[in-house]
């Protein structure tokens, strides 16, 4: 459930970036960062280590713009990846509207994917939210290296909800910005169900 | 399974909610104040003069304030209800108004601690049964129609094009 002030004509939608460390939310949000329109970006902030890791969440608002009189904006949000974060992933995950499971390709990070897919719906459950009403989508990234599995193994792994999957190249921008068009399309249509 | 919960403020509300926080802020004589979500959005602001970026503010200081509840179940106490940063120049104090809201309130040399917290918390205390009618308010978000998600769905084509 969006953020809706009335008074202000102004409509919140909460998106995370989810998946285990190293997987590719950063450099996601920051090649939506470096290419989107300045006018309709605000600041990347990043809260992360000085090895440029992120420690609790970097964070860009994108306006959308005005839809039918209200000024409709998403706010971009990642997660710390590694596993003894997840106190932070939690904050960050409250009042999320929806969610992009970024899964590394690679084979040899098939546990860590795994296991931060189980942590976040923990984590959802946790909450209590409705996930019904629930935006998501899984990005496989990493499409350009060696060594990857099949989408069809990784949907099998991954995607028990049947979510749209959608390839990518983080690094190279390949599928970011389809990727963030269904997710944002996703909170809409989701929130828009009675 | 429990419904997924926002807020959703009408004009009335708010009107409301603004006049106490102008009023929080002229006898407080703080700089700024802004009152945000628990998950990081902006509210409404009272400012006299220009505005900080308030979608960053909202964002860090609901953050902090949740890595302090965090702190205080680590320290085994129950809850710690404000938070309060020291600067050279100005100080910035975060108090919990419900479940979901959280009161920022900016303030610098000009005005003391005491007073800013006395009259936060006297502001607190009347914001506070505003935001639990808000917060247990049947929400029908009848805004977000198909019209809407068509006309949304369209900007974000147009913001989105020449970028895949």
């Amino acid at each position: 459930m969006p953020l809706i002030n009335f008074a202000a004509r102004e409509i919140n939608y909460k998106i995370v970036y989810y998946g285990c460390g190293l997987c590719g939310k950063t450099t996601n949000i920051q090649y939506i960062h470096k290419k989107v329109n300045p006018s309709a970006r605000g600041k990347l902030v990043s809260i992360a280590t000085e090895e440029e890791r992120t420690l609790y969440f970097d964070f860009l608002p994108l306006s959308l713009g005005t839809v039918k009189g209200m000024k409709t904006r998403f706010h971009l949000y990642t997660v710390p990846g590694q596993s003894y974060y997840n106190a932070s992933r939690r904050l960050v995950l409250q009042g999320v509207d929806g969610v992009v499971f970024v899964a590394d390709s690679q084979i040899t990070r098939l546990d860590e994917n795994v296991e931060s897919y189980l942590n976040l719906w923990d984590n959802l459950m946790d909450q209590g939210d409705d996930l019904s009403k629930l935006g998501l989508v899984i990005q496989m990234n990493k499409r350009d290296l060696g060594e990857i599995f099949s989408i069809e193994d990784m949907t099998d792994l991954l995607n028990h909800t049947e979510s749209p999957i959608l390839e990518a190249c983080a690094l190279t921008g390949m599928g970011v910005f389809e990727t963030l068009k269904v997710v944002c399309k996703q909170v809409i249509s989701k929130t828009g169900q009675g | 399974m429990a419904r997924r919960r926002g807020l959703v403020i009408n004009d009335r509300q708010m009107r409301l909610v603004d006049d106490i926080l102008n009023k929080l802020r002229q006898v407080s004589g703080s700089r700024f104040i802004s009152l945000v979500s628990t998950s990081g959005q902006p509210i409404t602001t009272s400012s006299a003069e220009e505005h900080p970026d308030t979608l960053s503010l909202a964002s860090l200081a609901a953050s902090s304030f949740a890595a302090t509840q965090q702190l205080a179940e680590v320290l085994n106490e129950k809850e710690f209800t404000l938070l309060f940063h020291e600067g050279r120049e100005s100080n910035l104090h975060v108090a919990q108004v419900s479940e979901q809201v959280l009161l920022v309130i900016t303030f610098g040399r000009e005005t003391q601690v005491g007073k800013v917290r006395l009259y936060t918390n006297r502001a607190v205390e009347v914001l506070r049964p505003i935001f639990h009618a808000i917060e247990n308010e049947e929400q029908a978000p009848l805004l977000i129609d198909d019209d809407y998600s068509l006309l949304a769905d369209e900007a974000i084509d147009d913001l989105f094009a020449g970028m895949e």
